[in-house]
């Protein structure tokens, strides 16, 4: 038994895995210290910004849509209200941090709960109500949220229109942390060392830089809790109640409490990545959390791969990057400015959201996953 | 009492152009039950090319109908090359699919276009047809009114009447049996894709043609919205249901919001919500829609 055990731990799948784990951390954080000041990067006439921030924004998408993965990928409701959760959440802990003076990470205690708990509240209706009616209904409600943010009877809790500041709140790096001397070694690599700045960090770069690991270390839990959620006996039964529900309550799934629960964990992390947006850029404003929001969500997690948890992380850098970057291009030959000018960012999101639904139904991780298993003809594993 | 009546108006002219959108949605929803979440801006980008005509010099009714043929064909072609591959039991690409033809008709508008609200061309004679002390009912809420019924009565005759109609109904009742009889099911389904987006380019016609109204790419956002709940309450497969259902959600609009105090007035988007949400737990099908019966 004991021998048994300790084969199947020390594998060399296993020692691939901790490799690609390790190699995975160490490129994060370089790519943290590299670009932890403002850098941009020209390509014609056009400046593309390449910052933590964005980074950090992907981040917050991406926990949302690791969310959407639970309820649309794993349950398989068609979920589409996901930037309400994001705007409750950034709201709760907006307010928290604003006018209760909490630190962020406190008001998680009270953003957790209270999103599970609406999420869960919100899910009762989709015992009843299915398929392309649940689509709508959750549709309807991510329109609603702005003017319910700006209600005037909310005034004092959301900051109506121009929304709630949570700037007063400063980041700041513990100081046992060596962000100075790690900078400063990596400076002094021969060749590579001009990619990571000059001198020690200033402390807006550290805060900054604190954020990133922090939303990171998040972001790891998130996806490691989903990930045995997915594996255990209620994730099972999600995925049965994807693949077809009256046999899922046939053999024995309590539909209801599975439904509700997905519904909660999706809202749940919805919330948080909420509560790491706001953290990131300083005010909750109700145009933020628009059922346009919803529909990019909903973008990341197809572009990714529906089913998928790495999708969620390409989807959440695909809604970062890809609409910042349509309106930073300027200038492409040939192509008229008015093009450019316009909406371009959302244009390009439908278009991808279109053609990987027609082309490759798996997003982009199943695509590859399809790859490389022509490429080492190896099975593709059934279990996702 | 003025006040009122005055609501009630309101509540006819809202609730005619919500249902305007809404018996699109019915008709897509019929023929292969999906609910086009481009409905709104397919709608749009038809208001827009009938602007467009009429910025040309083309008369006002001529640009309308051609807008609506050039929708129709448009939705025809979407039909062809984005739906018919899927399967219609699996919802989800098809929902995506919708959602991707929103953001994209809407970037293509905005680009087109500009963000900036225009003043829309008035369709109908303005001015008063009756007042009576403070209450006015405009020639705009009539005709408004009007079109609505015209669309169902031809819709409803283009239906029982043609031959298409009847392929079509066919189709909607069953798609398995009317394939074995030998009805082409793609072509069927094309042709309530047009009739759709020609009944929404009307809709969004006659909604941007509102005096207090002026037309930018996004204002479908709203009408969609009520459309839905619209649709849903008058039972997503019932042509006059949603006309029952556009002047029910009009009505909660602009009267039953107003004299619930605890309401503001910016909460009618969410009473259209709230609607939906009730109809679709208490009773899916609606008022006059059909009851789906499940088999495994």
């Amino acid at each position: 038994m004991l021998q048994k055990l300790y084969s199947s731990r020390f594998t060399p799948e296993r020692n691939y895995q901790i490799a690609k784990w390790t190699f995975f951390v160490i490129a994060l954080l370089l790519i943290a210290f590299a670009y932890v000041d403002v850098g941009t990067i020209s390509i014609g006439s056009n400046n593309y910004n390449l910052s933590l921030i964005r980074l950090n924004k992907a981040i917050a998408y991406t926990i949302a849509i690791l969310g959407l993965q639970v309820v649309i990928g794993y349950t398989g409701q068609i979920a589409l209200g996901q930037s309400f959760f994001f705007g409750t959440g950034a709201y709760i802990s907006a307010w928290l941090i604003a006018d209760h003076s909490w630190p962020f990470l406190l008001t998680l205690l009270i953003v957790i709960p209270s999103c599970f708990l609406i999420g869960m509240i919100l899910g009762l209706p989709a015992l009843r109500i299915r398929g392309l009616y649940l689509a709508l209904l959750t549709f309807g409600l991510a329109a609603v949220f702005p003017s319910i943010v700006k209600l005037d009877k909310l005034y004092g809790y959301t900051g109506g229109a121009g929304g709630k500041l949570t700037s007063n709140y400063k980041f700041i790096a513990p100081s046992w942390l060596p962000f100075d001397e790690v900078a400063q070694a990596l400076q002094k690599i021969p060749l590579l060392g001009d990619f990571f700045g000059d001198g020690p960090l200033s402390t807006r770069e550290e805060s900054r830089l604190w954020k990133f690991i922090l939303f990171s270390l998040l972001a790891g839990l998130c996806f490691w809790l989903v990930h045995n959620l997915i594996r255990s006996r209620p994730g099972r039964a999600m995925r049965a109640i994807r693949d077809n529900e009256t046999s899922a309550a046939v053999s024995g799934v309590n539909l209801a409490l599975t439904k509700t629960l997905s519904f909660g964990v999706a809202s749940a992390l919805g919330g948080i990545g909420g509560a790491i947006y706001v953290a990131e850029i300083g005010i909750a404003s109700p145009d933020d959390f628009s059922s346009l929001v919803a529909i990019y969500l909903i973008v990341g997690l197809v572009v990714g791969g529906v089913g998928t948890l790495p999708g969620a992380v390409i989807g959440g850098l695909i809604y970062a990057l890809v609409p910042d970057w349509a309106s930073s291009t300027q200038s492409i030959a040939f192509v008229p400015e008015r093009w450019l000018q316009g909406p371009t960012g959302s244009l390009i999101l439908g278009v991808l959201l279109i053609v990987l639904t027609l082309f490759l139904p798996g997003g982009i991780v199943m695509g590859w996953r399809k790859f490389k298993t022509k490429l080492l003809g190896k099975e593709l594993s059934t279990a996702r | 009492m003025d006040l009122f009546l005055q609501r009630v108006f309101d509540a006819i002219t809202n609730g005619s152009t919500y249902a305007l959108i809404a018996v699109a949605m019915v008709l897509i929803f019929k023929a292969t039950t999906l609910i086009n979440f481009a409905q709104g801006e397919q709608a749009i980008l038809g208001a827009f090319a009938v602007l467009q005509l009429w910025y040309w010099g083309i008369p006002m009714w001529g640009a309308v109908i051609i807008g609506m043929l050039f929708s129709a064909v448009l939705a025809a072609g979407l039909e062809r090359v984005f739906i018919r591959k899927f399967d219609p039991a699996d919802h989800l690409p098809l929902v995506i699919i919708t959602l991707g033809l929103f953001l994209v008709i809407n970037a293509i508008a905005a680009i087109v276009w500009r963000f900036d609200p225009q003043s829309f061309p008035q369709l109908f004679p303005s001015g008063n047809a009756f007042t009576y002390n403070n209450v006015r009912l405009t020639w705009y809420s009539i005709f408004a009114f009007g079109s609505c019924v015209l669309v169902l009565v031809v819709f409803q005759t283009l239906l029982t009447k043609t031959k298409i109609g009847l392929a079509f109904r066919a189709v909607s009742s069953n798609l398995e049996s009317s394939r074995l009889s030998g009805i082409k099911i793609g072509p069927t389904l094309q042709f309530g894709w047009a009739l759709a987006a020609a009944a929404g380019t009307l809709g969004a016609s006659i909604y941007a043609a509102n005096p207090v109204l002026q037309i930018e790419p996004s204002m479908m956002l709203r009408a969609l919205i009520f459309s839905v709940s619209a649709a849903a309450l008058g039972g997503l497969d019932s042509l006059w249901g949603a006309l029952i259902g556009g002047l029910t959600i009009g009505f909660v609009q602009s009267v039953v919001v107003q004299y619930i105090p605890f309401i503001p007035n910016e909460m009618s988007l969410s009473a259209a919500v709230v609607v939906l949400l009730i109809v679709l737990t208490l009773r899916p099908s609606g008022v006059l829609g059909t009851k789906a019966v499940e088999r495994v």
